[in-house]
């Protein structure tokens, strides 16, 4: 009996080892380091058949990008199937699209932009001014179901000057406009388009065609031949849907995947051999944002929000994970407009949280309750336990499913702390806004906010966005855990792969294929 | 028997009427809606309630019950809320993963579930029916999450034998590949399900052991096994043929966590996400047509119940 016991044992022993070994949990020699920002040129004889397969996490709930939201959605189709009249350098910098050009009025009211001569859509017709004055005056109309049309809430009238130029006016100066236009709001549809025959189906006028979708599995595009500009690399991309991480490092290790994006940063080791893999570190606009509820229960007091702040120490819990992300300090992440560095506010010191609680009248302990939503890695909850029980908070961590989060925390306003990952890039306007679910309300804030949407230039807006973003972090709105960065490992071969922002956009115009020799 | 049919059929169609109550109202208790889903976190709360409007999901709960169920009774499912694909089209697709799925599974667990089964309970005292039973223990503690991940770990990353994960694009079309997609979840299925059916089979042919019947056949000159094989089996396959029974149905709704070990695009997988979305028109008329068909497989244990045991047939 013992025998049986000890060899089982044994056994069990050997097969853990083994599942440890092969699933990678070893550490990379240091996760803070890894990956990197340049890749390799894109070689001289690239193969223009090549089909490349590309891990992605979240699949699309629908196709009809007009009225679904979902950043899985604008991930895929923006740039690559449809494209608006302006869009978005890797860099987030904003770009010209179907339009090559366009001019702004003196007084900041009128735009006039100049379309691209001969781009069609995929059904062969060609993509005139009347089709970008029919979409946008879709996301403008009222009662629109476009879940961006807060995007052209400026908007006063769009127009067709000829067969080629659109113009725009404004109701006021808006410095968020065009960047508004890059994103799904700016879209230019075939006129007279039924949004309904999208769900599963395109017109785009991108460089990709939709070939197929496998729900619950895949998504494939292949090379639009007709397309005006110049045309895409490869014959054919694959985007395959693989939540869990291991599943998705075990599929790019047996070839079954040539780009692995999102890749777990703790577990890079199998992709140490750099003449087989690079591995690629890119920004993002993931703002991990532990939101403290402003307007009621005990986080309605600015002493409890400070000390939170500083009991948490963001550097421990950003290399925890992994080292892939950056603190951040305050609302604006680096790649915003806006940015200051806001990391010394409330910066980590648990004895001054103490004291903070103590003046709050919480010395004798505080229980509070923070909802993430389950698609959040469960130790970013474990660590704030942790963290705060050190000052005397005893925090329950409450794992819930998206929906119910949507439900109870974003509609509801039934909370204490939450945490989500806010993904949008240039999202400080949900601080100047106090029926947003941080009930978080600074008259300084939204005036200074309404002020740069409305500034004369860039630099002016950007002044008043640093101030405001001050004031936020200075009210302890919430807690900007860290900014995350994204890790995609690529094959060796494959070139011209997105590297930051790919949980937001995923252009795949350069992308190319080595010719195999 | 045909009695007994049309009273079995009849409890069927009012189990699943039950059923489709059922469903509908727990699925309305979920926090969250579909209109929040389509909408997502930058629409207005008045956009939102507009899509709520549009989809009909601010009528009463008796209307919107009304509507799903008069479709079912003419054979609509209903369609997705959000992609407008057909409920029962959409379960065909998924079908044709996780059919296979389960159907091989099964037959891989009783391969080795049956003999082993048998050598367990005959050779009970010797080291070998211990060391089989042991073996089935072993089998029902192993997790079939774990067992799954190790099986990619051998067969996928070092060996490189089988894909590590995932069906092909075009499903069926590439039969080898889809072929060699099944291998190792039907090895982790089969796993932990035969060794319940090895457990069983053993409990069962133990049982028969001891019947008086066997004795006497073996008294009319009968070997062990061949009294086993003719008079005993078939009595030992009833306990088994019900547990079979509720294995398949377990296997077809449930064979999530394999469906997401292997990221195979099944039926199971496919719930979890029109649950998480809230496409709740999509999700009821998937689980009604699961259950009929749960309730579909109990009829039919039930009738090859009467099969095999004669002693039941005069029952009505």
């Amino acid at each position: 009996m013992r025998r049986t016991t000890a060899l089982r044992l044994a056994a069990t022993a050997v097969l853990a080892g083994l599942a440890a070994t092969a699933c990678g949990t070893g550490s990379a020699d240091d996760p803070a380091n890894a990956g990197q920002t340049s890749q390799a040129a894109e070689p001289a004889a690239i193969d223009t058949g090549a089909t490349v397969d590309v891990r992605l996490v979240l699949e699309p709930t629908s196709l009809d990008i007009a009225s679904t939201a979902g950043a899985a959605l604008d991930q895929i189709l923006l740039d690559n199937i449809y494209q608006g009249l302006l869009t978005r350098d890797e860099n987030n910098k904003i770009e010209p699209s179907l339009a090559t050009s366009y001019d702004t009025s003196p007084d900041g009211l009128t735009y006039t932009f100049r379309l691209a001569r001969n781009a069609t859509f995929h059904d062969g017709t060609e993509v005139t001014a009347a089709d970008a004055v029919w979409s946008l005056q879709q996301v403008t109309a009222k009662g629109s179901k476009n879940p961006d049309a807060a995007a052209l809430a400026s908007v006063k009238s769009v127009s067709a000057s000829d067969d080629h130029t659109v113009v725009v006016t404004l109701k006021h100066r808006d410095t968020g406009f065009t960047w508004g236009l890059t994103g799904r709001a700016g879209v230019v549809f075939k006129k007279g388009t039924d949004f309904a025959s999208l769900a599963g189906n395109e017109n785009g006028t991108g460089p990709f065609k939709l070939s197929g979708w496998k729900r619950g599995s895949s998504i494939t595009f292949v090379r639009n031949d007709a397309y005006r500009g110049k045309k895409a690399k490869v014959a054919k991309v694959v985007f395959h849907y693989i939540k869990d991480d291991n599943a998705a490092n075990n599929a790019q290790q047996t070839g079954q995947t040539d780009i692995e994006t999102a890749a777990d940063a703790t577990l890079l080791q199998p992709f140490s051999d750099k003449s087989k893999y690079t591995v690629l570190r890119g920004d993002t606009t993931d703002k991990f944002t532990l939101a403290f509820n402003n307007a009621s229960g005990p986080t309605k007091d600015v002493r409890v929000r400070r000390a939170i702040r500083r009991a948490v120490d963001n550097a421990g819990l950003i290399k925890a994970l992994g080292g892939a992300a950056k603190p951040v300090g305050g609302p604006v992440p680096a790649t915003d407009p806006g940015y200051a560095d806001l990391t010394a506010i409330d910066a980590y010191d648990p004895d001054s949280a103490e004291k903070l609680l103590e003046q709050a009248g919480y010395g004798s302990g505080l229980k509070l309750t923070v909802q993430i939503p389950n698609i959040y890695p469960a130790e970013i909850g474990d660590y704030l336990a942790s963290e705060l029980k050190q000052v005397g908070v005893q925090l329950t961590v409450r794992q819930v499913e998206f929906q119910t989060w949507l439900d109870t925390v974003y509609t509801k306003h039934d909370y204490q702390l939450s945490l989500v990952d806010h993904a949008e890039a240039r999202d400080l306007d949900n601080f100047a806004n106090p029926a947003y679910y941080f009930g978080y309300d600074n008259a300084n804030v939204r005036k200074w906010y309404a002020a740069a949407q409305t500034a004369a230039g860039d630099a002016e807006r950007d002044v008043l966005l640093k101030k405001a973003a001050r004031q936020v972090a200075e009210d302890a709105a919430a807690d900007w855990l860290f900014v995350n960065q994204t890790l995609t490992v690529v094959r060796s071969g494959v070139t011209g792969v997105p590297r930051n922002f790919t949980s937001n956009r995923y252009d795949l115009a350069d992308l190319a294929v080595a010719k195999k020799k | 028997m045909t009695l007994y049919v049309v009273r079995r059929a009849a409890l069927l169609v009012v189990s699943l009427l039950a059923a489709s109550v059922l469903i509908f109202l727990v699925l309305r208790l979920l926090p969250g809606d579909i209109a929040q889903t389509i909408g997502g976190i930058k629409a207005t709360p008045a956009q939102v309630a507009a899509v709520r409007h549009d989809l009909g999901l601010d009528r009463p709960l008796a209307a919107q019950y009304a509507d799903w169920i008069g479709g079912v009774v003419t054979g609509d499912f209903g369609r997705s809320v959000l992609d407008g694909t057909s409920v029962s089209g959409q379960l065909a697709e998924k079908f044709a993963v996780t059919g296979p799925l389960a159907v091989g599974a099964v037959v891989l667990a009783l391969a080795f579930a049956v003999p082993l089964g048998i050598v367990a309970a005959v050779r009970r005292d010797s080291r070998l029916g211990g060391a089989v039973n042991a073996l089935g223990q072993f089998g029902i503690a192993l997790p079939t999450l774990w067992v799954g991940l190790l099986l990619v770990v051998v067969f996928a990353v070092q060996l490189r034998w089988l894909p590590a994960q995932g069906f092909p694009v075009d499903g069926w079309a590439e039969r080898g590949q889809a072929l060699r997609s099944l291998v190792l979840p039907w090895l982790a299925l089969a796993l932990s399900e035969g060794a319940v059916l090895l457990r069983f089979v053993r409990s069962a042919v133990l049982e028969v052991l001891h019947q008086d019947w066997l004795r006497t056949a073996r008294a009319k000159g009968h070997t062990r096994t061949g009294a086993l094989v003719r008079h005993g089996l078939r009595n030992a396959a009833v306990p088994v043929v019900s547990v079979l029974g509720l294995q398949i149905a377990a296997l077809v709704a449930g064979a999530v966590v394999v469906e997401q070990v292997f990221v195979l695009p099944g039926v199971g997988q496919m719930l979890i996400t029109d649950v998480g979305n809230r496409d709740l028109d999509k999700v009821q008329g998937e689980i009604l047509l699961l259950t009929g068909a749960v309730l579909v497989i109990g009829f039919l244990v039930d009738l090859a119940h009467r099969l095999i045991d004669p002693r039941l047939r005069s029952a009505v």
